[in-house]
């Protein structure tokens, strides 16, 4: 259509439709604000009926809408944004003839404010594909690089340079899996045998030292689950029977801290415990920890439940108690000093979003993606 | 990976209550220690069903639908996730046609309730196509989290290993061995 129509088109418009209706005749594509609102949810999904097209939907929390998705490859694992909020990184992985052909991996960088890809980085096609944990990729403190677990099924880590944009090279992790950041340039891998492995790299990502610590985890009694979180210097572990494990790192060495329940002697009993795939959740400012609980007996550490516990991690105790709207696999827990809480299952597609604090339910988001998997705060 | 748990938990749970525990856990992480970027194997690679192992007499009316394979009651399915290759063109022992079968998997002790005893289960993957998409299932019985990789039924075996690298279509539950 000549501008001359489309002027008269529009004009023609304006003339029955209120302002609020009026013709948008310039093709659009919106822009998202910047940086990130801290209550929009990255909600992460493998697709796991259609593995070749994972994605990552982004969710805002207080208006309950859908704003905008990244694709992001087979087996979709999760996004990563960086510390400053620029960027967004995604370890994928993609074959050159959709189910066959050459396997490529890549960590995929894209751009916020448009959800847009930027640019990608090569990286050995040996990501782990696995049901996602948050420890399958994780940024060093400083942001510098970002540490992509490997199982093929060796098991190491890929160690990528955000600031050069380049694969810098493997770190090996013998019988040790995932990623949990300790500082800068430090971080640590659980092993077969309930011990740690804690690497230090150097400034150019390289290994700079590596060393095992003794077992301190019982994995065959009750082992603790790999869905541990972070709150300042301490990693919090699980374990299936309820038993927190607190990892405190140190000055470059790890400690067990005294372990504790999250579980009373009664309802042991009644056999409560916690399970799920993202069953843990921080709200660092205030030391609050929360759980997924449910009632089963042993090995339904995967099973979603239908509340929450809340602990104040300082005086180690359950202050609170929250109802599920719906079956609650995941949970996830906003950064602000007016958190809200981020619910979703994988057999469901239904984000319930609460306010942290009081519990309270405030509103569903519905039809988020096929198998959402774990929910990540920008 | 995890889901329709709600709908085999029952048979599940009945079933850990009934069987004894038979950790592999502390072998396996012995055998994990000190290993390579080299695989570790410490199940049957790809292995032929033993001859010898019973199979489920249909006509007993106590094995309901522990009996078919198509079934996620099936007793070799105790640890098993994914979609099942028996109903995806394949059975409990062999791939679909066009597939590969992953030369290293998971591990499961299921307890063959016909016969009263106890088996290694492998749950090979197969490889190169789309996911099934049928019947999916997901129990967990004896499965370890992610840094026990030969117990996790969290992987996607068919991303290992050469020839395999490739997508994961469905899963199988192949008998290895007695349990001892």
């Amino acid at each position: 259509m000549s501008k001359v129509g489309m002027l008269l088109l529009a004009c023609l418009a304006a003339t029955s439709a209120s302002a609020a209706d009026a013709p948008n005749v310039v093709p659009n594509v919106v822009t998202l604000p910047q940086p990130t609102p801290a209550h929009w949810i990255w909600v992460n999904d493998f697709v796991f009926p259609h593995m070749v097209s994972g994605k990552a939907m982004l969710v805002d929390g207080d208006a309950g809408r859908f704003v905008g998705e990244l694709d992001t490859g087979f087996g979709s694992m999760r996004v990563v944004p960086s510390l400053d909020g620029r960027v967004i990184y995604s370890p994928e992985t993609y074959f050159s003839r959709g189910t066959r052909g050459e396997r490529t991996d890549v960590i995929s960088l894209y751009d916020p404010a448009h959800l847009s890809f930027i640019s990608e980085i090569r990286i050995p096609p040996k990501r782990s594909s696995n049901l996602p944990m948050m420890a399958n990729a994780q940024l060093t403190d400083d942001g510098r690089f970002l540490v992509v677990y490997n199982f093929n099924p060796g098991q190491s880590m890929t160690v990528v340079d955000t600031q050069t944009l380049e694969f810098v090279g493997e770190v090996e992790s013998p019988g040790c899996a995932l990623i949990y950041p300790t500082g800068n340039r430090s971080f640590f891998s659980v092993c077969g045998d309930g011990a740690l492995l804690n690497t230090v790299l150097d400034d150019t990502g390289k290994v700079k030292s590596s060393d095992r610590t003794k077992p301190l985890f019982d994995v065959e009694h009750d082992p603790v689950t790999e869905k541990a979180v972070r709150v300042g210097d301490t990693w919090y572990f699980v374990s299936f029977s309820g038993t927190m494990y607190p990892v405190k790192a140190d000055k470059g060495s790890l400690a067990l801290q005294p372990t504790w329940s999250l579980l009373s002697e009664q309802e042991k009993a009644a056999k409560w415990r916690p399970g799920g795939l993202q069953q843990l959740a921080v709200h660092g400012a205030s030391n609050r920890l929360y759980s997924i609980m449910h009632q089963g007996e042993l090995f339904t550490h995967k099973d979603p439940g239908r509340e929450v516990w809340v602990y104040d991690l300082a005086q180690r105790a359950r202050v609170q108690k929250i109802s599920m709207q719906h079956d609650s696999g995941s949970i996830q827990v906003s950064r602000d000093a007016h958190p809200l809480m981020f619910s979703i299952f994988i057999e469901s597609n239904v984000l319930d979003i609460y306010d942290a604090t009081s519990g309270k339910f405030l509103r569903s988001v519905t039809d988020i993606g096929t198998t959402p998997t774990v929910l990540v705060s920008p | 990976m995890k889901w329709l748990d709600h709908l085999v938990e029952g048979s599940a749970r009945s079933l850990a209550k009934r069987t004894s525990r038979r950790s592999m856990v502390g072998y396996l992480g012995a055998l994990l220690v000190g290993a390579t970027a080299v695989p570790l194997l410490p199940v049957a690679r790809g292995a032929t069903p033993d001859p010898k192992a019973p199979a489920p007499k249909a006509s007993d009316p106590k094995a309901k639908k522990t009996d078919d394979p198509t079934s996620c009651d099936y007793w070799r399915h105790c640890a098993i996730d994914g979609y099942l290759c028996g109903c995806c063109g394949g059975t409990q022992d062999t791939c679909p046609p066009g597939t590969q079968m992953s030369a290293v998997t998971w591990v499961g002790t299921c307890h063959n309730p016909l016969d009263g005893k106890d088996y290694v289960i492998s749950y090979n993957d197969c490889c190169g196509k789309a996911t099934c998409g049928r019947c999916m299932c997901n129990r967990n019985e004896r499965d370890t989290p992610l840094y026990i990789p030969f117990q996790s039924n969290d992987y996607n075996w068919c991303s290992g290993n050469g020839t395999a690298n490739v997508p994961y279509h469905c899963s199988t539950a192949r008998i290895v061995s007695a349990a001892r």
